[in-house]
């Protein structure tokens, strides 16, 4: 299984973010994670990534333990966060090349070419972050992210500052990717790209996995009415309907 | 607005402290505050405690001088004054003052408030720092005790304002220089032309005072400088800085409150003049919109490209060298032309003062100032290099979260983070060695070929090994202490965090000479052991054996740290606002 987290638990000082959570994200399978503010969604993305270290509990990528064997499993791995960490004065260019040869890909010239053609990005190659919007920034991310052929992709809010184009190229990049075989998890508030794009759907409330499905079988479980969507399920799943 | 800048000021501030208190918690917090404590007690409250230590009576003020010394005391305070005011009109930076943070920029600029109204703001918001600057000064002020420290304490926090207000009334005049409305122009260079006509004033009467005498040492020119400062046209047009540089002494004179109006009458014009410049806010604060959009647009050079540095990263290879090429690039573009403007007269401050050294002990000739400057320059960059030169985890800490998702062992990430400081300072160490050592034979005539050049060589060889031991150390202390960290321009005040950076010099330095020690005592064995036989040519391989001992450390110490690093908390990472 590229991405199996049992029975993680993550505490902050004596706050307990991430309390006692098991999924399994399957090759092909793109997984929604969603859940209100204070979940412990983005705790877990962190923790998938290899910043945070559970507190207890166990997390693999691909069958190597993050804990033990982290080296196999980051090379394995790539995640997106939600506010684009980049290098001050390193360029556009300059980052993806840093990624490939942290990350050892092969063919690293037609890839980062066809990225930045996918993304966006062509003629800010030669930029450095400052001279980017948010949005460009985060395609930067994205593209660092993608430049690899990584069999789990970890999104943290995808589409946080992308324009309306961005927003459809981004959705049609993950689902291509989860066609192509890689393992996605997709942490975001939008619940109609969630509903759109996600083979199965987690949901999160106070630290605690409270839902885990298809929309369809959460929809069935949460005795909604037929018909319904994601955010009426969601609201009806934690309670603030 | 007062009221609401006020508010925010005071609730920042509560709220600050709030924070600090909730982390003493933190055993390490707790210690380092514990610690602070002690070094007040023992440094201000102890000291007049002490035999042998005698302070003024109650309630004395800041020590009052020989009227004549006074007198030129406040004379060249003023000229440092004119020098200080000439440097902020040649620098770039842009002012503390006008540094809105995002908040402010978020919060504040889309108010209806008027940009006067946020300048008046942003000094009312440091005024936090400036006191506890003055306050800090007041209480360190040896021989001040009782109602005079509050006496220099005031004169100290009118000092810091008005050099604060002045410089961020020089950044907003340069940019209104931009402007294309001609009387804006005209208005911005009335301060610019005061400054130079004064500065034409004292320079051609100096020239004039020095043409004709012969110095005989650094008291003759205080006289001749004080005699400059304090008579004729001189005197007139220096007395705004001397009136400033005077603030901190006015407790010493009878009337305090006559001491310090002249200081507060230039405050005021100072404040003026910042007051009235307030159209070009939007330009220096790099806001944009409203009427100085031209301005800006035209005022801010944004490089459409980053600048090339001629070096691609290799796309194999050990991953190290690549965090050593991230390291080399950010440093070669974040060295702006800006930086030639500090380094310069930095330079031209330590040659002169090199060649007075040089003439009191007697070597005139140009290749022995060289030769001592090039010494200084290499002393400087081993001993202070590592401590300056923050381009390692110390700064990469705010990119812990990219770093963490790196595949690369911990060891390599701190080794990465290392190499290209550790190579720079050593390089521009051997650099200066090298010429201190070419130049060195007319300089120290009397001192053989080979003892030199066998000096230069061990100090090459040890050089290195002392600034990666020196690197080592301090990337430890980041990965131990992360919330002790400063991380960039940050700059955490508080009684813990002076406690936190006491201990941290300590451990600095505590760490330095257990890692110095083996390598030290094996080098001096050698030194013993061969010193009869081929004389000071020991030195060359006492540094050999020396530098392998240090460097093995070093990389177990890096080897060492690979789980700690792995266990840094990101949340453990204090973030500027």
């Amino acid at each position: 299984m590229p991405i199996a987290v049992s029975h993680f638990t993550r505490t902050y000082g004596s706050f307990l973010a991430v309390d006692d959570l098991s999924i399994e994200v399957g090759a092909g399978e793109i997984v929604g994670l969603i859940g209100p503010n204070g979940a412990g969604k983005t705790t877990t993305l962190r923790a998938l990534a290899g910043i945070l270290l559970p507190t207890s509990g166990q997390i693999t990528v691909d069958g190597h333990d993050l804990a033990s064997d982290a080296i196999a499993a980051k090379k394995r791995l790539a995640f997106m966060p939600d506010e684009p960490h980049l290098f001050e004065y390193l360029t556009v260019e300059e980052h993806l090349r840093l990624t490939a040869r942290l990350y050892a890909v092969p063919d690293f010239e037609p890839r980062a070419k066809a990225l930045i053609e996918e993304l966006e990005l062509a003629g800010k190659e030669k930029s450095l972050p400052g001279e980017l919007s948010r949005g460009m920034r985060q395609k930067v991310v994205i593209a660092c992210g993608l430049v690899r052929d990584a069999s789990v992709l970890l999104f943290d809010e995808p589409l946080t500052g992308l324009d309306p184009i961005g927003i459809r190229k981004m959705r049609q990049t993950i689902v291509a990717r989860g066609r192509g075989g890689a393992a996605i998890l997709v942490s975001s508030h939008l619940l109609h790209l969630v509903e759109e794009i996600c083979t199965r759907v987690v949901i999160m409330d106070r630290g605690k996995k409270v839902a885990d499905g298809t929309v369809a079988e959460l929809a069935s479980r949460a005795e909604a009415a037929a018909g319904s969507n994601l955010e009426q399920i969601f609201l009806k799943v934690t309670g603030r309907e | 607005m007062i009221g609401a800048s006020a508010y925010i000021a005071w609730c920042s501030a509560k709220n600050r402290v709030r924070v600090r208190l909730r982390r003493l918690r933190e055993p390490r917090y707790l210690i380092g505050a514990i610690v602070g404590v002690a070094y007040f007690y023992l440094t201000i409250f102890a000291r007049g405690r002490r035999p042998g230590v005698r302070v003024n009576g109650r309630g004395g003020g800041p020590p009052a001088l020989p009227p004549q010394f006074a007198l030129g005391a406040a004379a060249i305070g003023g000229l440092g004054a004119l020098a200080l005011s000439l440097l902020m009109w040649l620098g770039t930076a842009k002012s503390g003052l006008l540094d809105f943070s995002e908040a402010e920029r978020e919060m504040l600029f889309s108010a209806p408030v008027s940009r006067r109204q946020l300048l008046v703001h942003r000094i009312i918001r440091s005024q936090f720092g400036s006191l506890f600057a003055s306050v800090l000064i007041a209480l360190f002020a040896t021989p001040v005790t009782g109602s005079g420290r509050i006496r220099l304490a005031i004169g100290v926090w009118i000092v810091l304002l008005t050099a604060r207000i002045y410089y961020a009334a020089v950044s907003l005049s340069r940019a209104r220089l931009q402007s294309r409305a001609a009387s804006t122009r005209l208005l911005a260079r009335l301060p610019l032309a005061f400054l130079l006509v004064a500065l034409l004033v004292v320079v051609t009467s100096i020239v004039r005072e020095f043409r004709d005498v012969v110095v005989a040492g650094p008291g003759d020119v205080f006289v001749h400088l004080t005699r400059v400062a304090s008579a004729g046209m001189p005197r007139v047009v220096l007395w705004p800085f001397a009136a400033v540089a005077r603030a901190p002494f006015a407790g010493a004179s009878a009337d305090v409150v006559s001491g310090l109006l002249p200081a507060l009458l230039v405050l005021a014009v100072v404040t003026a003049w910042l007051l009235a410049s307030s159209d070009a806010v939007d330009a220096v604060a790099g806001q944009g919109g409203g009427p100085q959009e031209k301005i800006e647009k035209r005022a801010a050079k944004v490089p459409q490209a980053a600048r090339s540095v001629g070096w691609t990263l290799p796309l194999h290879g050990r991953p190290e060298l690549a965090l050593f090429w991230k390291g080399a690039t950010e440093m070669v573009r974040g060295t702006s032309a800006n930086a030639l403007r500090i380094a310069i007269p930095l330079l031209v401050v330590i040659v002169g003062m090199t060649s007075a050294m040089m003439g009191a002990s007697g070597m005139r000739q140009p290749a022995g100032v060289v030769s001592l400057v090039c010494g200084l320059l290499a002393g400087v960059s081993i001993l202070f290099g590592p401590q300056m030169m923050r381009t390692d985890l110390r700064t990469d800490l705010q990119h812990l979260e990219l770093l963490k998702t790196w595949p690369m062992r911990a060891a390599e990430v701190i080794r990465g983070e290392m190499a290209w400081p550790v190579a720079f300072v050593s390089l521009f160490a051997s650099a200066a060695i090298v010429t201190s050592a070419l130049f060195s034979g007319t300089a120290l005539p009397n001192q053989p070929f080979v003892d030199r050049w066998s000096l230069a060589i061990a100090v090459i060889v040890a050089g290195p090994a002392l600034v990666s031991a020196q690197f080592a150390v301090h990337n430890m202390t980041a990965i131990l202490f992360p919330g002790w960290v400063q991380l960039g321009s940050q700059r955490t005040r508080g009684i813990d965090a002076m406690g936190q950076r006491l201990i941290m010099l300590a451990a600095v330095l505590v760490s330095l000479i257990a890692f110095s020690l083996p390598g030290a005592i094996a080098g001096g064995v050698i030194w013993l052991a061969l010193h009869r036989l081929i004389g000071n040519v020991v030195l060359v391989p006492a540094a050999v054996a020396f530098s392998v001992i240090v460097l093995v450390e070093v990389l177990l110490v890096t080897e060492l740290l690979g789980p700690a690093y792995e266990k840094i908390d990101v949340t453990s990472i204090e973030r500027p606002e």
